[in-house]
Order: C-alpha cells, then sequence, then structure tokens
C-alpha cells in the first residue's frame, strides 16, 4: 500500500500544488489525506472534464496539478483532453482507478470499461503507467518527467489496495 | 448591442493586465479580434471555459481572470458554476453573451430563453451577480462593465445581446502557440523540479 501522506509529499516535492478530483472508493484514503492537506489544496469536481479543464487552466497560469477520476470518467474526458490538455500542450499527471478487473465481477457496471480501458488510452494516445506499490516513485518520476518533456497528460492506473 | 459590440466596449475599459479566457468559436474569435493578447483563446472544449478560468484564477490569485462566454458554452459546463461558487475566486470575474443561440454552428437554440439566469446563480451561492439587456442599452452595458473589473470578489454578469452578430475571421495562432504566447506574453514562470 503507498502511503498517501508520502504520496502527497512527494508529489508537492515536485512542485504539484493542486489536485482536482471526483472520487472513486479507490482513494478514498488518499482524498482524506487531501483535505487535510495544506500544501495541496483539491478541488472537488462536478464531472471529470471539468477537473481536465481546472488542470489546464492552472497550467496557463504557471502552476502543476493532478486528477483523480475512477475509468468511468475516461468515457467523459475524450473532448477536454483532445480539443484542450493534448491539443494546447499541457503536461497533468492523472490518475485513474482501474475498476472492472476480477475484484469487480459483482459491478457489472465497470466491466465494459474494464475491458477497454487500456486500449481506450492508446486510441487517445495518452501515455500510461499502471502504479504499483513496489516501485511507486520511480514509476510516478518517469511518469512526471514524460508529462513534461512532451508537455502532455499521462495517466496512472490505479487498481484496488495501492492506495489502502 | 450585438455579442461583439459589447466585447470592443470592453476593450476600452480593460487595464491590460488582466488574463482572459474565451469560450470556442465566435466569442473566442471576437476576443482574439477586438482585445488585447496574448489571451486564451478556447479552440474546442466546449463546455470549459469556467473550469479554465477557474484553474487560472487559482494559480495566478494577483491578477484579474476574466471568462467571457456565449451562452451555450455557459450551459453545457454549468456544473461548473457551482464549483467556482463554491469557493469562490476573489480575482474570478465571468461575462455570459446571451444570445439564445448556437451562433457559431448556425444559429440553432439553446434553452436559454426560458432560463432564469439570475435565480440560478444566485442560488448556486453567487452574491454578485447582475442581469441586463443590451438592446438599446449601451450606457448600461458600459456602467456593468466598468463596475464588473472595479469591485472586488467574484461576480458574474449576464447580458442579453441581439442574435445577429458580426463574423470575423479565424484565430491564426495554432493552440500551441496560444499556449507558448500566454505564458511569455504574461511573464509566467515556471518552478523547476
Amino acid at each position: 500500500m503507498i502511503d498517501s501522506i508520502i504520496f502527497l509529499e512527494y508529489m508537492k516535492s515536485k512542485n504539484f500544488s493542486l489536485a482536482i478530483g471526483v472520487p472513486c472508493s479507490y482513494f478514498s484514503n488518499l482524498l482524506i489525506e487531501l483535505e487535510r492537506s495544506s500544501e495541496i489544496q483539491y478541488v472537488p469536481a462536478t464531472r471529470e472534464d471539468e477537473a481536465i479543464g481546472i488542470a489546464s487552466g492552472y497550467y496557463f497560469g504557471g502552476e502543476k496539478s493532478f486528477v483523480i477520476m475512477q475509468n468511468s470518467g475516461l468515457g467523459t474526458i475524450g473532448d477536454a483532453l483532445t480539443s484542450l490538455a493534448q491539443l494546447y500542450n499541457i503536461p497533468m499527471l492523472i490518475f485513474v482507478s482501474y475498476r472492472g478487473l476480477t475484484e469487480d465481477e459483482d459491478f457489472p457496471e465497470h466491466s465494459i470499461m474494464g475491458e477497454i480501458t487500456e486500449n481506450l488510452l492508446k486510441s487517445l494516445n495518452v501515455s500510461f503507467s499502471i502504479l504499483e506499490e513496489e516501485g511507486w516513485q520511480d514509476t510516478l518520476a518517469h511518469s512526471i518527467d514524460q508529462s513534461l518533456k512532451e508537455s502532455q497528460p499521462v495517466c496512472l492506473l490505479i487498481k484496488k489496495g495501492v492506495f489502502g | 448591442m450585438k455579442g461583439a459590440e459589447v466585447i470592443s466596449l470592453f476593450s476600452e475599459i480593460l487595464q491590460g493586465n488582466e488574463m482572459i479566457v474565451a469560450s470556442n468559436g465566435n466569442v473566442s474569435r471576437q476576443v482574439y479580434h477586438l482585445l488585447n493578447k496574448p489571451q486564451i483563446y478556447l479552440r474546442g472544449s466546449m463546455g470549459l471555459p469556467l473550469s479554465v478560468g477557474l484553474g487560472l484564477s487559482l494559480s495566478q490569485p494577483e491578477k484579474k481572470v476574466i471568462v467571457i462566454t456565449g451562452d451555450g458554452n455557459f450551459l453545457m459546463g454549468l456544473g461548473s458554476l457551482t464549483t467556482i461558487a463554491h469557493f469562490p475566486p476573489e480575482n474570478l470575474r465571468i461575462i455570459i453573451l446571451d444570445n439564445e443561440i448556437y451562433a457559431t454552428t448556425g444559429g440553432q437554440p439553446t434553452v436559454s430563453s426560458t432560463l432564469n439566469y439570475k435565480l440560478l446563480i444566485k442560488g448556486s451561492g453567487v452574491e454578485n451577480v447582475y442581469s441586463l439587456s443590451s438592446i438599446n442599452n449601451e450606457k448600461e452595458v458600459n456602467k456593468s462593465l466598468i463596475k464588473l473589473l472595479k469591485q472586488g470578489g467574484l461576480q458574474i454578469l449576464h447580458i442579453k445581446v441581439e442574435r445577429d452578430d458580426i463574423e470575423l475571421v479565424n484565430i491564426d495562432w495554432h493552440p500551441t502557440e496560444i499556449t507558448k504566447k500566454f505564458h511569455f506574453g504574461h511573464k509566467i514562470h515556471f518552478k523547476s523540479s
């Protein structure tokens, strides 16, 4: 399990000062710590595309933020990515819970998106990695570097239990 | 007044150091051609101008951030109104140019004609909301625009404008240039990590 406090300290050390998100139960610990954090502000968005819009505006102003959402939100952000964040060269990290895998077999609402999540990201030309407890700082450092170097959004897929 | 005429009027009121986010379509073109550059001209992301304005206002708290949007765009991203009202950023101003149609795509009606903007925006928690018609009312529009800039705190100004608007040629900056020119023009520097 990645300790949410240490995770947020790491993000702060990389100059991320804002998080915007739509919750998933996979992120409940992280979201509790975000609400408590005095260093990283949290904005609850009404929709995932709104979160991408806020992150884009934040970068227009010269600051870095990250977005949190369930993979169901990937179905909502296609236009926000292709006609805003990707088109305007806006780097950001998008943490996406990977729902619809075997542990979600009682939740059919996630099954189809779970199957297509990686192909959908590939179709959208969004680079992604699966963030696991082991080596999470290296994975994250690589994603942050790539996002900044390419000035593009980069996605991290989070399976159940990774954030506790 | 036409939407473009309101934007032209605004050019005489702006101080020049404001940051403007313009919604995609005609509004962006008008802001590009009629106001000082560089600003954020959205080419797509319909429904997101308020959220872009919110993000910009949070990262630039010392600057005045003004979102100029049409009614169709505002309605598509209505949820953002409640997010903005919840925080509400002191340095953010929103102008809704309401012609009751999707003008850029050929004038199809929005549902704006039955909406009470003042009630909706007030109900979302925004204290300072002003709604007026621009028809034969240039003086009042001028006064409202001056007040919008002068008065402190989050403010939203809703203006009914004529359906017929001035068609302007497209923006000749590619979006990647818009980002670069905005950062350069507004002297935005990045922290290295």
